[in-house]
């Protein structure tokens, strides 16, 4: 699907990359630095974090208020019990509503808690997203050209969505967790330091626990994350490749090698889960274990008379609320993991340098005349590989330049490097006599347009299709448009015409037709200077030829450069340039480059002489 | 098909894990009990042995419990992850033998993720989605009988606050169950607006429409931010509802214990062992609304891993093994329309008959079925009326797998994987050896280029073959049709990102070394056909005209038009 003739990235041993479309979950690299930019954007919601802030206090205090009073009315019944005189009903009650009152504001407050929570991390992603697309949007395209698509597609989707999932749940629990576990230590100290003590046993077990089996886990989960993503790369390469499958009969193939990654899969998959699995039941054994101790050794101290029934009480709830935050955090923290490994993923994209636009000379697409001058350039896609070499061109206002030659002989390259897809190593690129790099990248590309072998067709209508040229674009102007480029011989055909929703593949059109849709677009964005890179290949010729005459019409006094391998369509070209190895190798008219007898002169004999050279 | 279907295997595991998980949970419910027995019988009475005795048992208790526990969480990860391998194992088989129409239906994007998260999906529905929901009813379920059996009074308060949970869940429930539906399709747009500005980019960036897209992004993670933010409120206000209604009911039972405990009709214990089981049966019943959000998911994915299972081929394989490799191919009276286009002929009454060893050539407008007449060679899709023979019988006598095996299909738009070149060749015939491979890539024109690389043929290929040009990506799809050693080789449009020099160079190849091969191919340039022995001139579905290069220029007006459209000038310069 990549939109062009991708540049010649030498390919070698080295770039043996993971899959593609592989989600490794690694651990991340830099925990520190990730969670702090990260708390960051949680700080652009000031205000919403300082309510949050505000709420989680008061809940937790009130949580650390709450079984206190429960112990005094369990007392008050205790002591009934034990000294064998009426209840003191008025006492108790007097409690039970100062309880009702506190839980009545807890409550309250839990519900702005979660309200703000929600607030937070929907706006914390939101942002996060908008930002990441923007960054995304600004690339250079050498980014996009080099990494994965399903790796970027998956740290906008599956890295963000993880960072939603734990911001929303992870946050208020950590504040309250912290909170809860510093308070609840100090009154459990001021009722029974010693039971205090004793019941230390069971966080010191739960952290050695956690310690010792996320151990383990860091080692398992990770391979369950690796065949997972090698699995999902096996799974896109095939179902995309799917008619190359069916074509070749490598069905078997697939599937053989599908189940050997799936049994490794399961192999660590197992491993993983089950370490997970038991993590739950024992944190719940260390809980139960906290509980008996409170329980037996309470029970023993109750006897002594060195606390009250009620303190057993008071103590099981305090106990349970010192555990719960260690055993959340523990239960979250393969959850924890994945976020934060996935936000380094966020942020390594959001860290990559954007395009450059440096220009600043006011030259608007509306000024731009079309004289384009290429001087002394030089460019490498990687280094030690020149793909140009001292390439000079010059391209007169309302010219048509068709570039000729072998494939990888640096044509699409120019077309790279003329919109600044690309930059050039040496050299400088003149629009008007003015650097291309001193223009403004947007007025510089708003000037062009250009149409590529491999079209682009989105999930959208027809007429929006064309309208991508120009957004405020007139229907009528669409139409004329799509007639134009002969769009209307098959648009008008389809049930609903040019509202008729195109798959994003464009799979319900031929690829002639999708170029057709291309070159309606192109013509609809009425540039200075055009570029047609191989933008009819898979169009038949009477078509072409109908469609060239209209745009030879239409492009009197504007600049094109084409891209062909027909000579049909580069026969009526002002200038034939004839690239060899990075360099031109022949100019001129088609008649004088035919009577030069030079390597234009072999290629034409090909096509003529067809079978007979 | 039901996936239940691949729970049967495992299905001694899966009772399994709810049987320890009683025991784990049995355990857990005990233990309040057994503490309430501490303070009643033993710190009420002083009786201090028997506070050691019940702690003790309550050791056991928990010590049985957490193995109850772990070995659930044991088993049920076997369980499922089992389960899990041996769904997506048939899963893919079955997506593996779709017919192109269906996978057409599917979408490839909708058939990845079937495949990859929907699969997960259920398999942790499997494990932990029905770990907890057992949890969830037994504590329920177990915390109001321990209640009962405590004390029958607390019931009154159990029969006041449960219907008000379970109407407040209820609620929930019926208005969060479309916004959890809305919350994927969002999520969906978002992800198909950033698939589309990465595999569009120099498309939005020629256009300068970043700031179109970026609006039209920023709309879309709107949507879904808005949505789920609606989602997490309904949360947010349920929970604090449910806590006031639970702790309502933990002062109602102080204050029935308070009275009863007076009128010795209860013990203190027991009233802070009804706290504790009460506040169970309501947070359990607060879990709820999770489960059902996990389940609910995991049940649209099910449904959508059935769909695929339930489909089958349209095209199924005949009963005989094609031997014969003579490639006599006979298109009688074929019709054809796209599945779901059958107002939209695409061929009519297509007659024509290739020989053995004969190179035909398809020639005609953009839209007029070359592609879809050469699918139909292969069985890609199959004809609506009339017949395709090969070497004197239907194709659709033929096991697939032998008729595709003796056909060499180089597509429209060259596919190539992950690996090195060699291996990407080698799908051409997995048992080539090197000579082979080289014969096939040097017919293919591309042997020079992959020399070219650092490795040559063990160069590896990235992603998708990005790093080639498209003519080389040609050259290599050819090869690999070329090693096959096919009886027919079938070209749609495949060398049209080739110059000109070397498409030459390629025909001259392939008359040499493929002498008795059958060809069929489809391109734009008359250069690329004119030498065929015979040329079917395509318009609007139908055979317009059929001869030699010669020929046609005298008979075929339409011939004679796309050949001026390319040679106008040439005929007067060298005629």
């Amino acid at each position: 699907m990549a939109d062009t003739n991708p540049p010649r990235v030498p390919i070698g041993p080295g770039r043996r990359g993971g899959p593609p479309g592989a989600v490794t979950v690694e651990k991340a690299q830099n925990v520190k630095g990730t969670a702090k930019r990260l708390l960051i954007y949680l700080g652009k919601s000031k205000r919403l974090l300082f309510i949050l802030l505000g709420v989680v206090l008061i809940v937790t205090l009130l949580g650390l208020l709450a079984p206190v009073l429960q112990q005094r009315a369990i007392d008050v019944i205790a002591a009934c019990v034990q000294t064998n005189l009426p209840l003191q009903v008025e006492r108790l009650l007097r409690l039970l509503v100062l309880l009702l009152i506190s839980y009545l504001l807890s409550s309250f407050c839990t519900f702005i808690q979660g309200i703000a929570a929600a607030n937070l991390s929907q706006n914390t992603v939101r942002t996060m997203r908008d930002d990441l697309f923007i960054r995304l949007s600004r690339l250079p395209i050498k980014y996009l050209d080099t990494h994965p698509h399903g790796d970027i597609m998956s740290r906008m989707t599956n890295d963000v969505e993880s960072i939603s999932n734990t911001v929303s749940t992870s946050i208020a629990s950590l504040i309250s967790g912290s909170l809860t576990v510093v308070g609840t230590l100090i009154i459990m100290l001021i009722y029974s330091p010693l039971l205090t003590l004793i019941s230390m046993i069971t966080v010191l077990l739960t952290v050695l626990v956690t310690t010792r089996m996320s151990r383990y886990m860091r080692k398992y989960f990770p391979k369950q994350q690796k065949y997972l993503g090698i699995l999902n790369g096996h799974i896109e390469e095939m179902v995309i490749g799917y008619r190359t499958v069916v074509a070749f009969g490598r069905e078997e193939e697939a599937e053989h090698q599908f189940g050997s990654i799936n049994k490794k899969l399961k192999k660590y998959g197992i491993r993983a889960q089950a370490l997970g699995g038991t993590m739950g039941p024992l944190m719940m054994f260390i809980s139960n274990l906290g509980f008996l101790i409170i329980a037996a050794f309470g029970g023993w101290f109750a006897i002594e008379g060195w606390i009250s029934v009620g303190t057993i009480a008071a103590f099981i709830q305090y106990s349970k609320q010192f555990t719960r935050p260690l055993h959340e955090l523990a239960n979250q923290y393969a959850q924890i993991q994945t976020a934060i490994a996935g936000a380094e993923r966020v942020f390594a994209v959001m860290d990559e340098k954007s395009e450059i636009d440096e220009g600043n000379v006011p030259h608007t697409a509306e000024d731009v005349i079309g004289n384009i001058d290429f001087s002394h350039i030089h460019f490498s896609y990687k280094e030690g590989e020149p793909v140009l070499k001292d390439f000079d061109l010059q391209v007169k206002p309302g010219e048509t330049v068709a570039l000729v030659g072998a494939t990888g002989s640096g044509k699409t390259t120019v077309v790279n490097l003329l919109t600044r897809f690309y930059e050039v190593d040496q050299g400088v690129i003149r629009l008007d006599d003015i650097p291309i790099r001193e223009i403004k990248k947007d007025e510089l590309r708003k000037s062009i347009a250009i149409v590529l072998q491999d079209t682009v067709i989105f999930a959208d209508t027809i007429a929006n299709n064309i309208r991508y040229g120009r957004e405020d674009a007139t229907d009528e102007a669409v139409v004329r448009a799509a007639r134009l480029a002969r769009v209307d011989r098959f648009a008008e055909r389809m049930n609903e015409g040019y509202d008729t929703m195109l798959t994003e593949g464009g799979g319900n059109l031929s690829q002639g037709q999708r170029q057709l849709i291309a070159i309606a677009r192109a013509v609809l964005a009425d540039p200075k200077i055009l570029i047609l890179d191989e933008a009819t290949s898979n169009i038949d010729t009477r078509t072409e030829v109908y469609i060239q005459e209209a745009m030879i019409a239409l492009m009197k006094g504007r600049t094109s450069l084409i891209i062909a391998h027909r000579l049909s369509t580069i026969r009526d070209a002002d200038r034939i340039i004839v690239l060899e190895d990075g360099k031109i190798a022949e100019a001129g008219s088609h008649e004088q480059l035919l009577a030069q007898k030079g390597c234009y002169y072999r290629l034409y004999q090909n096509q003529f002489a067809g079978f007979a050279t | 098909m039901k996936l239940i279907q691949f729970i049967k295997p495992y299905r001694k595991l899966f009772i399994l894990v709810p049987l320890c998980m009683v025991v784990e949970i049995m355990a857990e419910l005990f233990q309040p009990m057994l503490m309430s027995r501490i303070v009643d019988e033993g710190v009420l009475a002083y009786n201090l042995p028997l506070v050691i005795r019940t702690g003790l048992l309550m050791l056991g208790l928990a010590l049985i419990g957490g193995l109850g526990g772990a070995t659930a969480g044991v088993i049920g990860s076997v369980a499922s992850q089992s389960f899990g391998k041996d769904l997506r194992d048939a899963t893919f088989h079955k997506v593996m033998q779709l017919s192109f129409e269906q996978t057409d239906r599917f979408t490839t994007g909708s058939l990845v993720t079937r495949l990859t998260n929907d699969i997960t999906a259920v398999q942790d529905l499997s494990n932990t989605v029905t770990r907890g929901m057992v949890r969830t009813l037994f504590q329920f379920f177990g915390g109001i009988v321990m209640m009962l059996s405590l004390n029958v009074r607390f019931g009154l308060v159990l029969v006041c606050s449960l219907p008000i949970q379970i109407l407040l869940i209820v609620l929930l429930l019926w208005k969060a169950s479309p916004l959890y539906l809305l919350v994927q399709t969002r999520l969906d747009r978002v992800n198909s607006v950033v698939q589309e500005n990465v595999t569009g980019a120099r498309v939005v960036k020629a256009y300068v429409r970043e700031d179109y897209e970026t609006s039209r992004f920023r709309k879309a993670n709107l949507a879904l931010t808005d949505t789920n933010l609606k989602v997490q409120k309904l949360m947010a206000t349920l929970n604090p509802i449910l806590m006031v209604v639970m702790n309502i009911s933990v002062i109602a039972i102080i204050l029935i214990g308070g009275f009863q405990t007076e009128a010795r009709q209860m013990q203190v214990g027991q009233v802070m062992a009804a706290i504790t089981y009460i506040t169970q049966i309501l947070m359990s019943m607060m879990s709820v609304g999770m489960m059902f959000q996990n389940f609910t998911r995991a049940y649209a994915s099910a449904s959508r891993i059935r769909e695929v299972l339930n489909t089958d081929p349209v095209i199924r394989s005949g009963e005989r093994q094609l031997t014969s490799g003579r490639g006599v191919i006979e298109f009688r009276d074929v019709s054809f329309h796209y599945p779901g286009f059958q107002n939209r002929p695409v061929l009519q009454d297509i007659s024509f008959t290739v020989k053995s060893g004969e190179t035909v050539a398809i020639l005609g407008a953009t839209g007029s079925g070359k592609t879809s007449l050469l699918q139909l060679i292969p069985r890609f899709y199959d004809v609506n009326t009339g017949s395709i023979t090969l070497d004197g019988a239907d194709i659709r006598s033929y096991t697939l797998e032998s008729l595709r095996s003796h056909i060499g299909f180089v597509l429209q738009k060259s596919e190539l994987f992950s690996g090195t070149v060699r291996e990407n060749l080698l799908w051409g015939n997995s048992d080539a050896t090197d000579e082979e491979i080289r014969h096939a890539a040097q017919i293919a024109q591309a042997e020079e280029f992959i020399l070219g690389f650092h490795s040559g043929y063990d160069s590896v290929i990235s992603e998708k073959g990005a790093s080639l040009s498209g003519g080389q990506k040609q050259r290599l799809a050819i090869a690999r049709a070329i090693l096959k050693k096919p009886d027919i080789l079938v070209f749609d449009d495949a060398t049209s990102a080739l110059d000109l020099g070397t498409e030459a160079k390629l025909r001259a190849a392939l008359r040499e070394e493929m002498k008795n091969v059958t060809i069929l191919m489809v391109a734009q340039r008359i250069a690329s056909i004119r030498h065929a022995d015979r040329i079917l001139v395509l318009e609007n579905g139908e055979i317009a005209a059929s001869g030699t290069h010669d020929e046609l220029l005298r008979t075929s007006e339409i011939y004679r038009d796309i050949y001026d459209s390319q040679m106008r000038e040439e005929v007067t310069e060298n005629g």
